[in-house]
């Protein structure tokens, strides 16, 4: 599905990313996990041709990414907020996103059914501009607009982040069920490792730009993910230990 | 507490990017401010002058006593308009060990930071200082800068308490404007009482009674008062905020449907253009242009010429005024656009579509200048054309060498974000391309000929529209990165 050879991406002499080859194959569900900075935003940004790589190129089915057109007919993704056209109201914006894929307004309402549970009641008829509405809801339109896309290719930046835990649960079904049932392939980040491990089968650890590991989840991954991510804190916590035994 | 908070506000005044980051606009930025100025002062030193020509046989000071409080009046309608609410600022503090007190001194206090209080002494100070100081003293002199100030600081305070209260409930303000709109009236229609001649009865007095200035005085500190209670029961960000609590409805422009996706985009333009201020207000200064016309055309001076040039910020004003800064309109949700699936012919042809629509609509509105005879309709037409083929194009050649990011929810007046030297360059050609091609054949005695050139070049671009898309869309591909990037810069 996406393939990736010697991409580099540098910011003022700092390489923020440097992935020398990365396949992943349709049907995977990828988790990408790492600290702040560790590139993982201008990763996915490289692979929606947002930003001009350094050097390399990012093959979507086969396709250059960079300059093509044809990827976007089955990739949906949500970043950020600025994904979201903030003074329509979700209605508008989910309307004109299935208008872009030829959905006429019953199609659309007929998807969001489908999202009823997921909405929660906090997006539709609320009359709220996109700009109004809470982080968590912004997010839930977001996602939202890229299921209604039915996409093959569904790429997500720390979706849990803002989002409540009822939420949560519910999006870690919705990603599950889109793989295993639908197949899509589907490219998550998160700080949350816990969510992860649950929902994703193949685990990328991004460090400074380098994915420095590369895992198939299993029963262990978790507590490897939390040792990668804890050395600085048990270290300190001994140290504390210590002190109160004298 | 106040001289730090007075630190930050600088500190944010200079570094927010609304004043622009580099020394070129803050540059421009301050010779228009330093222009503006200059004609204020000027109009203030040479009151005496106008004064004297306008109120012929009159004396001065007494003309000068009765134009201050129409002045005021005027000045509060203005103000409500457009002075900003200094009330988000203070979000950060609230939750500190702040007293209260402070908090809201500081926004009282603010809130005189504004341009509105220097006018009245720039315009009326040196009429004080020329007229009144030799004739009357030191004390007298003394007494009208104090009823001068006080009344800007009531003024200042007054629509600060209108505008807060407006916030709460929208009556308020339109029973305000209408009280205003009453009081105008009262003397200039219904001619029931003279302003005028109870600005004179107030400070006619002031000459014999120094005293009196006390009155304005305690006014604007009563006002002052008022305020600073207001504010202080009513310290939450909700009650504080601009934002209005209302039904959003969602919409639907049908005429727009029959255009397929490019129409969904339009529609989406227009729902952008209607529910943000900024461009909002680049709408309504479309629709003041209108009025354009009755300046030049009434005034047999102005020679056929300046109709090519009338006719064409008539009818293409919301090309220039709201194309120069595209696509920043679209910059903070740039990205979704990127990757969503649009492609950028059917963008650019929406632009051209939302450019047909807005200048179609202008050129009707402009046909009642018929008036002035058949030809200035006909000039606007071929402006019109002009306007859809040429101006457009270039517009949209300039919107793709424009990376600077629009915050849609600030207002417009004295706001600089976006501006750049994009916006420069592109006036050139927007205003002496269609002199170049008109010009020569009116030094040629040849008008009509230049015209039919004009007409006929629009056309040309109007028929080759879709090689021009083709151009730019070529041209976009090898920029989008560098304008995507500068789009996320905040």
């Amino acid at each position: 599905m996406i393939q990736i050879n010697d991409l580099k991406k540098v910011y003022n002499g700092v390489t923020v990313v440097n992935v020398p080859q990365l396949k992943i194959k349709a049907g995977e569900s990828i988790g990408l996990v790492g600290n702040n900075g560790a590139g993982k935003t201008t990763l996915f940004r490289m692979i929606l041709d947002l930003i001009r790589p350094e050097s390399g190129e990012v093959l979507s089915n086969g396709n250059k990414v960079a300059g093509g057109e044809d990827w976007k007919n089955y990739t949906a993704s949500y970043l950020d907020e600025g994904f979201l056209i903030d003074y329509l109201t979700p209605e508008e914006y989910l309307y004109f996103i299935g208008g872009l894929h030829e959905q006429n307004k019953p199609q659309v309402d007929e998807a969001l059914l489908g999202l009823t549970d997921f909405f929660n009641g906090e997006i539709l008829r609320k009359g709220k501009y996109i700009r109004d509405l809470s982080k968590g809801n912004q997010c839930k339109v977001g996602v939202g607009a890229c299921l209604l896309q039915k996409p093959q290719l569904l790429m997500l930046d720390e979706p849990f982040a803002n989002i409540d835990p009822s939420t949560q649960f519910r999006l870690k079904n919705i990603l599950k069920e889109q793989n295993k049932k639908h197949g899509v392939t589907t490219i998550v980040s998160s700080h949350d490792l816990n969510h992860v491990t649950d929902v994703c089968e193949r685990i990328l650890l991004m460090e400074k730009g380098k994915i420095i590991k590369d895992i198939a989840t299993s029963s262990s991954t978790l507590s490897e993910l939390e040792e990668y991510f804890g050395v600085g804190q048990i270290a300190s916590y001994d140290g504390v230990d210590k002190e109160e035994n004298h | 507490m106040i001289s730090t908070f007075f630190s930050h506000e600088l500190k944010s005044f200079w570094r927010s990017t609304n004043t622009g980051k580099s020394v070129a606009i803050k540059i421009v930025m301050g010779v228009l401010i330093f222009i503006l100025f200059l004609y204020v002062l000027a109009l203030g030193l040479f009151l005496d002058k106008i004064l004297g020509a306008v109120f012929k046989g009159q004396n001065q000071t007494i003309a000068f006593c009765g134009i201050l409080l129409v002045y005021y009046l005027f000045d509060l309608i203005s103000r409500m308009q457009l002075q900003e609410l200094p009330t988000l600022k203070v979000q950060p503090y609230l939750h500190l060990p702040v007293k209260r007190n402070s908090v809201v001194s500081y926004l009282a206090l603010t809130a005189l930071m504004s341009f509105f209080n220097l006018w009245p002494i720039v315009i009326f100070g040196p009429f004080v200082l020329k007229v009144i100081l030799p004739a009357s003293g030191g004390l007298i002199a003394l007494a009208f800068f104090v009823s001068i100030l006080s009344l800007a600081i009531f003024n200042n305070y007054l629509a600060m308490y209108i505008k807060r209260k407006a916030n709460l409930n929208g009556w308020v303000f339109l029973v305000a404007t209408a009280v205003l709109v009453l009081i105008t009236c009262g003397d200039y229609l219904w001619h029931v009482y003279s302003l005028r001649n109870i600005s004179y009865a107030f400070f006619g007095h002031l000459i014999t009674a120094p005293a009196l200035m006390l009155a304005p005085l305690l006014l604007a500190v009563a006002m002052y008062y008022v305020n600073f209670l207001y504010l202080k029961s009513n310290l939450y960000l909700e009650e504080l905020s601009s934002k209005k609590e209302a039904y959003k409805s969602s919409t639907e422009i049908p005429f727009l449907n029959k255009f397929g996706s490019v129409g969904d985009l339009v529609a989406n333009e227009i729902k952008l253009i209607l529910r943000n201020k900024r461009s909002r207000s680049s709408l309504i200064m479309g629709l003041v242009f209108m009025f354009y016309g009755l300046i030049f055309y009434t005034q047999s001076v102005y020679g056929e010429g300046f109709k090519v040039f009338v006719g064409m910020f008539m009818t293409g004003i919301f090309i220039i005024n709201y194309g120069q800064f595209m696509f920043s309109w679209q910059a903070s949700h740039f990205d979704g656009l990127l990757v969503s699936k649009i492609s950028f012919t059917d963008f650019l042809k929406g632009k051209y579509l939302l450019f047909t629509i807005v200048s179609t609509v202008a050129f009707i509105l402009t046909v009642p200048y018929v008036y002035f005879g058949w030809k200035v309709v006909l000039i606007h037409f071929i402006m019109y054309l002009w306007n859809l083929g040429v101006n457009t194009t270039i517009v949209l050649f300039f919107a793709n060498r424009n990376y600077k990011r629009i915050d849609l929810s600030k207002g417009a007046s004295f706001n600089w974000e976006g501006v750049g030297a994009t916006q420069l360059l592109l006036s050139f050609p927007l205003i002496l391309f269609p002199y170049v091609f008109y010009l020569p054949f009116k030094y040629l005695k040849m008008p009509d000929v230049g015209l039919a050139v004009l007409a006929v070049i629009g056309i040309l671009f109007i028929i080759t529209r879709s090689f021009w898309i083709k151009k730019l869309e070529a041209d976009f591909y090898t920029k989008r990165f560098k304008i995507a990037e500068g789009f996320r810069n905040k």
